[in-house]
């Protein structure tokens, strides 16, 4: 069994990095990511209302909170020997300029299987505040060494 | 890329299917896409993301991925590098509710991208128009990169 694998216990967490989101984060973002949907940088248009939803100003897009869950977890991973097999993740609400937000993960189940080691980790975007803006779940593999 | 990308998601916005037009099952039209490595670090550095496996080839290649790869989220990038300016996806207003990927293998720099993707259902909920598209990214050699499923928001 992977070593790595077997030091591993259920509780355990895994914090990432903090980011600051500014208009400029958020600039960069849509150059990077080629998604230069207006949501992101037009003021204007964000003064509309969507369905029942009004933002009231540009929003971060969703999948930068993805890009930080992911950041966090190969971080913690690559050294260990593991592998970023999967991430899902839900929006709970829209981040602004001016928030800060981190991501954390905590080992849910660890599993062995016919041909390899498991970890499921529930995943958590807090905003400075305290509140959650994304969850989800993500699987490592820990294969045999 | 982006050299030649249209940024401003609105002037094909007619051309666009909007949520009455998808057929879930129909593919999307789709183009390949060569991933470059000044894409890939563009994209680390817009999320802090200075991890040698993605800079430093001396390092890289000392790993078990004996070479510079791109982080699992560079999907992020390549679905609106492997996609034309009518896909649905860039309609102003499409509002990401949620997504799940599987990883197989790295992307690398130098690859050579392609996706294939599709609507695989939409249905009304709250009030709101929702559709769940999936997509598959593969390298020059047919191997899956990763997969992944997303709900979207559809503008009314």
């Amino acid at each position: 069994m992977n070593k790595a694998y077997e030091a591993l216990k259920q509780g355990d967490t895994v914090e990432g990095p903090k980011f600051q989101v500014s208009r400029e984060t958020i600039r960069e973002f849509c150059e990077a990511s080629l998604d230069f949907n207006p949501l992101h940088w037009d003021d204007g248009y964000m003064k509309g209302n969507f369905g029942k939803t009004k933002f009231d100003g540009i929003i971060m897009h969703g999948m930068t909170n993805f890009g930080l869950i992911t950041r966090m977890l190969t971080d913690w991973l690559y050294p260990i020997g593991g592998i970023h097999r999967r991430l899902e993740t839900r929006w709970k609400m829209p981040v602004k300029p001016g928030d800060t937000i981190q991501p954390t993960a905590r080992i849910a189940i660890k599993r062995e299987t016919k041909r390899s080691c498991w970890v499921s980790l529930d995943i958590v975007v807090r905003n400075q505040r305290g509140e959650s803006v994304a969850i989800g779940e993500a699987m490592a593999e820990f294969p045999p060494v | 890329m982006s050299e030649s990308f249209e940024t401003d998601f609105w002037k094909d916005e007619e051309r666009r299917k909007v949520w009455d037009d998808i057929v879930p099952g129909e593919p999307r039209k789709t183009i390949p896409y060569t991933l470059t490595l000044e894409a890939i670090q563009k994209y680390c550095r817009a999320v802090g993301d200075t991890h040698p496996l993605y800079f430093d080839e001396a390092y890289a290649r000392t790993t078990p991925w004996q070479g510079l790869i791109a982080p699992p989220s560079i999907h992020i990038l390549l679905m609106f590098s492997c996609t034309p300016a009518d896909d649905w996806m860039r309609s102003p207003g499409t509002i990401n509710a949620g997504q799940s990927w599987s990883y197989n293998i790295p992307a690398r720099p130098g690859d050579t991208i392609t996706l294939q993707a599709r609507a695989l259902d939409k249905f009304i909920k709250r009030d709101r128009l929702f559709v769940i598209h999936d997509n598959v990214f593969f390298n020059q050699n047919a191997q899956v990169i990763c997969s992944g499923r997303g709900w979207t928001i559809r503008p009314v």
